[in-house]
């Protein structure tokens, strides 16, 4: 058998067990329900908290989308980068599998990934949900004949490869310790706010900002509100063509898999040394 | 050979109970780490949410307030209300089930030691959040939204026991459902704005938690110019009446439910 079908066999087992951990808990309508549920609330809270103070305003449906688009597409980050982490101290810990997945023919990274994927699967369809939800009962200005599809799909696919990437790295560092329960929810809590996801970057302090500038996150955030609301989208970086914010997710990409790459090299290492692999940890 | 009387192996199962929590409270430092941290962050998110829509300042006291509150609902989901489900997974509810006391002991120890670390945690939230962003609160009437608190935490801890009781019946979906108790009650108990904002149907849809008129009720007093959703004195008459139902309603259903996964062998049953 050659390398490449031993390696798709490991990525299709991955995904297949990925989908299967996140989904068979239930009947396949509440997974849908307890899928968006998180995700329409969240943007419920944001749009009442946008109401409260603009006071229902006209034109105020620029700024709506503006929320419930960052929040719709925050399910990715939430699945992918939370969902593989935890999934990664969870094979550890609850399942005891983690040391036949070192020791299988497929890479480690074609098996992350793959739990990666199945993540961002149900993340899709909450996005798509949350969206369509909120385009309708809020009137938001998005119309599905008019978004930038190639730009979107480009964008989010660029991003997710630096959260999974992330993710990887982060789950393999969560493995030094014995009880991480909520880490990967705190991870991402801390992206979420220096994503654009909510509000824009201008807001934060310096060192926030800046440190949120060199996330693939924020141009992420910036390009799907262009694509799918167009010119009627509130801009966090005005002054840059879509082309630039294009190249600037392509270069913060690209950096972020680096170092994901080498912490994730240094975690491994650390890990086999110590022999946390196979630890037992607090389940 | 003196056997100790009933009620003192009861007293002494909530004390034995509450104590790893009252030491876990600062020696585990993962713990300290996320469960403080995770309400901060939430709150710090929402914070620049009014920063950024240009919110006045009594705004962000109620989201930091919502973030107080928050510990405390975080510790009531991951620590009591699934806290027979981890217990069964480590093995220590079928112990519980074989020691000659009561589940309810057991959840009152679990309630009195969550109180505590929750209010660690809430004190670092409302310290950290309330001086880096410089909001004030009105101290005139700060004894009786103390007193609030208190009935409000209880409540909750009451409600806590209900849900405990409940989740015995779950298995690897508790985590899941524990999940889905976070954003929709954040949201139907108004964490983030004005109860009132909610409307009448949804806000009294949500005041059956009782972190919603907890919270309306201490925003009233500690900061003026709250829109009131209910009169003070109702929202206090309520939260007492939830102590009482929720109080009763945890020790029929711990009894009920106890019975059920005695006879289902719930109690043993491994949820992975």
């Amino acid at each position: 058998m050659s390398e490449a079908i031993a390696q798709w066999r490991g990525f299709k087992a991955a995904t297949r067990l990925g989908w299967k951990i996140s989904s068979n808990w239930t009947q396949p309508l509440i997974f849908v329900i307890y899928s968006v549920l998180r995700p329409l609330s969240a943007a419920f809270i944001l749009v009442i908290m946008y109401r409260v103070i603009s006071g229902g305003a006209p034109g105020t449906g620029a700024y709506l989308a503006f929320l419930v688009s960052g929040v719709a597409f925050w399910s990715f980050v939430q699945y992918g980068f939370a969902g593989l982490s935890n999934g990664i101290v969870e094979d550890r810990g609850e399942y005891k599998m983690l040391k036949y997945v070192y020791t299988s023919p497929a890479h480690f990274y074609v098996y992350l990934l793959g739990r990666g994927l199945a993540q961002l699967a149900s993340a899709a369809a909450s996005a798509v949900i949350v969206l369509v939800v909120a385009t309708v009962a809020l009137r938001l200005p998005i119309h599905p004949l008019g978004v930038n599809y190639p730009l979107l799909l480009s964008a989010s696919f660029l991003a997710l490869l630096a959260v999974i990437g992330m993710a990887m790295a982060y789950g393999l560092l969560l493995l030094q310790a014995v009880d991480a329960h909520g880490y990967g929810e705190l991870g991402s809590g801390v992206l979420y706010v220096i994503s654009g996801a909510i509000f824009p970057i201008t807001v934060l302090p310096g060192v926030l900002a800046t440190l949120a500038s060199l996330s693939p996150l924020v141009y992420w955030m910036e390009l799907i509100r262009r694509s799918l609301l167009g010119s009627q989208a509130i801009r966090m970086f005005p002054a840059l063509s879509d082309g630039d914010v294009m190249l600037r997710l392509v270069v913060t990409t690209v950096a972020t898999l680096l170092l994901a790459h080498l912490v994730f090299t240094w975690a491994d290492r650390q890990a086999r040394r110590k022999g946390l692999i196979d630890m037992e940890s607090n389940w | 050979m003196n056997h100790p009387s009933a009620i003192r192996i009861f007293f002494k199962t909530i004390v034995a109970r509450a104590y790893p929590r009252f030491v876990g409270s600062h020696r585990n430092l993962t713990w300290l780490v996320t469960e403080t941290l995770l309400p901060l962050i939430g709150t710090i998110a929402m914070i620049y949410v009014y920063r950024a829509l240009h919110a006045p300042a009594r705004y962000l006291g109620f989201v930091v307030l919502g973030g107080v509150l928050l510990a405390f609902w975080q510790n009531v989901i991951w620590s009591m209300a699934t806290q027979f489900f981890w217990d069964r997974g480590g093995g220590n509810l079928e112990l519980f089930a074989m020691a000659p006391t009561s589940l309810a002991a057991i959840l009152l120890g679990m309630a009195l030691g969550g109180v505590y670390m929750s209010l660690t945690r809430s004190a670092a939230v409302l310290l950290v959040a309330s001086t880096l962003f410089g909001i004030g609160y009105s101290t005139a009437s700060l004894l009786p939204a103390l007193g609030i608190f208190v009935l409000t935490v209880c409540a909750l801890y009451c409600l806590g026991m209900v849900l405990a009781s409940l989740f015995l019946f779950y298995q690897r979906e508790a985590w899941q459902l524990a999940d889905a108790l976070q954003e929709p009650i954040y949201f139907l108990s108004g964490f983030y704005f004005p109860v009132r904002s909610l409307g009448a149907v949804v806000g009294g849809l949500g005041s059956l938690i009782p972190l919603t008129l907890g919270l309306d009720a201490i925003r009233q007093l500690v900061l003026p110019g709250t829109p009131q959703f209910v009169p003070l004195a109702w929202e206090v008459v309520a939260i007492v009446v939830q102590i009482v139902a929720y109080g009763v309603l945890s020790q029929v259903s711990l009894r009920y439910l106890e019975l059920q996964s005695r006879q289902d062998a719930r109690l043993i049953l491994r949820s992975t």
